[in-house]
C-alpha cells in the first residue's frame, strides 16, 4: 500500500508547500487555510494583497484606556479595584500589541505594518509603563473599610499606652483626668504612623 | 479633645509630639489591635509592607457614640476643618 501510493500522489501529502504550483492551482485555495491562499496568491501572480492588521492598535488603545482609568476614582467609581482594571487592561493591550507584532513581523507575507505596530508596540509600552506606576503607587490607597464604626454607632471601649508609657482608655479620656473639665467629645484620629 | 493613633512607637510619637508641639496624647498600637478592632487595618499599608492604619477620624461624644467621621480614599485627602468644627458644635 505505502509503496504503491508514495510515488503516485506526493502534492497531496504536502499540498502547502509542493502543491501550490500544480495542484492547489486546480483545486483552489483550501478553505480555512490562510498559509494556503497566501501561497497560492504568491505561486498565482504577483498581486499580492496583504492585510493590515488591527491588533497593535486596539492594543494600543487599551492600554491608553488601561491608563485612563486611573481616573475613574474622581467620576465617583470605587478607588479599590481600579489598580487591579487599569493593570488587567493594559496587559490585554499588551497581549494584542504582540499578536500585532507576529502579524506583522512573523507573518509578513500575509500581514503588512511592520512599521506602524512597532510604533504602537512603543507607545503602548509606555502606557503600560504608567499603568505599572499607578498599581505599585496604589497600595497607598487605603481598603474600604465598611466594617467600621459609622455615625450613631457605639465604638468598642479600648486601653493603649500614650507616649509616655501611661496606659489611657476611652472612658479615661471622657474623665476629668487630661483637661480641667470633661470634654465633650473626642476626636479619634487613626493615622498611618512611620513618622 | 482630640487623640491620635497609630502603629508607631512610644519613643517616636513622643518624638512627632515634641517636633510639632501637639499637646494632646498620642496612643501606641504596635500590635495594631484596636485598630483592628476598629476595622481599620490597612494590610501591608506600611513601608516594608508592615499592616498599619488606614487614616480615619471619629468624633465620638460622651456616651461612646460616633458623631462625625472621615475616611479618606487618598491618603492625600485630609478632612476639612470646618466640617469637623461644626459637627463638634453640633454636640451638647
Amino acid at each position: 500500500m505505502v509503496t504503491q501510493n508514495l510515488p503516485k500522489n506526493p502534492p497531496q501529502r504536502h499540498p502547502v508547500r509542493f502543491g501550490v504550483g500544480i495542484s492547489a492551482r486546480q483545486q483552489g485555495p483550501v478553505p480555512g487555510d490562510r498559509q494556503a491562499r497566501c501561497y497560492t496568491r504568491i505561486g498565482m501572480a504577483d498581486t499580492t494583497v496583504r492585510k493590515r492588521t488591527l491588533a497593535p492598535w486596539m492594543g494600543m488603545l487599551l492600554t491608553v484606556l488601561g491608563a485612563l482609568s486611573n481616573g475613574l476614582p474622581f467620576t465617583g467609581f470605587p478607588a479599590a479595584p481600579v489598580p487591579s482594571i487599569s493593570l488587567l487592561v493594559s496587559l490585554i493591550g499588551i497581549v494584542l500589541v504582540l499578536i500585532g507584532l507576529w502579524r506583522a513581523f512573523g507573518q509578513s507575507t500575509a500581514y503588512k505594518g511592520k512599521l506602524t505596530s512597532a510604533v504602537a508596540a512603543v507607545f503602548s509600552l509606555l502606557f503600560l509603563a504608567g499603568a505599572i506606576v499607578f498599581f505599585w503607587s496604589a497600595r497607598h490607597i487605603p481598603p474600604e473599610s465598611a466594617a467600621a464604626p459609622q455615625v450613631g454607632q457605639q465604638v468598642p471601649d479600648f486601653a493603649l499606652p500614650d507616649s509616655t508609657g501611661h496606659p489611657v482608655s476611652l472612658a479615661q479620656l471622657f474623665s476629668d483626668s487630661v483637661l480641667n473639665r470633661p470634654p465633650k467629645a473626642v476626636l479619634l484620629i487613626f493615622y498611618r504612623g512611620y513618622w | 479633645m482630640p487623640v491620635a493613633i497609630s502603629v508607631d512607637a512610644q519613643e517616636v510619637s513622643e518624638n512627632l509630639r515634641h517636633k510639632r508641639g501637639y499637646t494632646f496624647p498620642f496612643l501606641s498600637d504596635p500590635k495594631a489591635e484596636v485598630i483592628r478592632r476598629f476595622e481599620l487595618l490597612h494590610p501591608r499599608g506600611g513601608p516594608d509592607g508592615t499592616d498599619i492604619a488606614r487614616p480615619a477620624e471619629f468624633l465620638i461624644d460622651r456616651s461612646g457614640t460616633v458623631r462625625w467621621e472621615n475616611f479618606t480614599e487618598d491618603i492625600r485627602v485630609r478632612p476639612r476643618a470646618d466640617e469637623l468644627l461644626a459637627a463638634a458644635r453640633s454636640i451638647r
